[in-house]
């Protein structure tokens, strides 16, 4: 826990100063995870602001501060999964408009401007977005924090509120779907 | 399909996730990320501050309204001008209206005896 439990109740009383802090000790956390949840940085800060807002909103239903983290864990998760679902219809229409040379030219002027890394990294989290196209958003965000984030069953359940073994069911499948994607895409590659 | 057919990608597709999680390292926010929150949060108390006003001034002017209609529902039975238009029921209403004299409804019955109507098929 990076806040103390009294800081948190100062903010559910309404402590303006209290809410700030907890903005700052929480921000690069919550930026870094949605980074990776959602794989677009332009819109990162866009959507960690949302977090805070709904944290804000909704700090008086928090009952405890003990699973305050788990809490914004769960608000994060909620966040991304709006804009990830918002994004898909709109990148669906966005992507239907342009053809694919279109696509490419774009691709290649934006690839000139960042430097060799930066490509290098640009790739990767291309090729995972595309690969996690092979599941729901809901499993993409489940699968993330698993697998990218770390977080352990026992976390996942506390931020799901769901039983142990329905989650590794869930995330198995998930996994399953991911690696089919993975072993085509690799084939299409070889071939 | 079957787990194993997966096998020889496991590791590959864990190396992928971890070169994922290097190439999204955690990032500190712009200098208006927190200016940015505070105006989204005004934002939505100001949405939620005018719904209220708007609800009050919906739920005052009903309550004005049926006062109102309240007023003129009360006033009329009260009024000594109409007073004597309400006394009688509908029935003594159309009596006095319609006499036993007015040849409109209790008039002797004319029947029509030409020869055209008794014409079969007419």
């Amino acid at each position: 826990m990076l806040v103390d439990f009294e800081l948190i109740a100062r903010a559910q009383r309404g402590d303006a100063a209290a809410f700030n802090e907890i903005v700052s000790v929480y921000r690069k956390r919550i930026m870094g995870t949605i980074t990776r949840l959602i794989a677009r940085t332009e819109d990162v800060e866009d959507v960690a602001q949302e977090v805070f807002v709904r944290l804000y909103f909704s700090l008086d239903q928090l009952r405890t501060p003990k699973v305050f983290e788990p809490w914004l864990y769960r608000l994060t998760v909620n966040a991304a999964y709006d804009y990830l679902r918002k994004q898909r219809r709109r990148h669906e229409f966005r992507m239907s408009d342009l053809s694919e040379q279109q696509v490419m030219l774009a691709d290649a002027a934006a690839g000139g401007k960042a430097d060799h890394e930066e490509q290098q990294q640009k790739r990767i989290r291309e090729a995972v977005d595309s690969m996690l196209g092979a599941v729901s958003e809901a499993d993409r965000i489940l699968l993330m924090l698993k697998e990218v984030e770390g977080l352990s069953l026992k976390e996942l359940e506390k931020i799901y509120k769901v039983n142990e073994n329905a989650l590794k069911v869930r995330l198995f499948r998930a996994r399953q779907r991911v690696l089919k994607a993975f072993g085509a895409n690799v084939q299409r590659q070889a071939g | 399909m079957y787990p194993g057919d997966h096998g020889n990608h496991e590791q590959e597709l864990d190396a992928l996730f971890q070169a994922y999680r290097k190439a999204c390292p955690d990032r500190e926010p712009g200098v208006n990320f927190m200016p940015g929150v505070w105006q989204r949060i005004e934002a939505q108390q100001r949405n939620t501050f005018s719904f209220l006003r708007m609800e009050q001034l919906f739920v005052t002017a009903a309550a004005a309204a049926t006062l109102a209609l309240g007023v003129y529902l009360y006033l009329p039975q009260n009024s000594s001008a109409r007073a004597g238009a309400y006394q009688q029921n509908y029935l003594e209403a159309l009596a006095d209206a319609n006499s036993v004299e007015t040849p409109d409804i209790v008039g002797p019955l004319r029947l029509d005896l030409s020869q055209d109507s008794n014409q079969p098929g007419r």
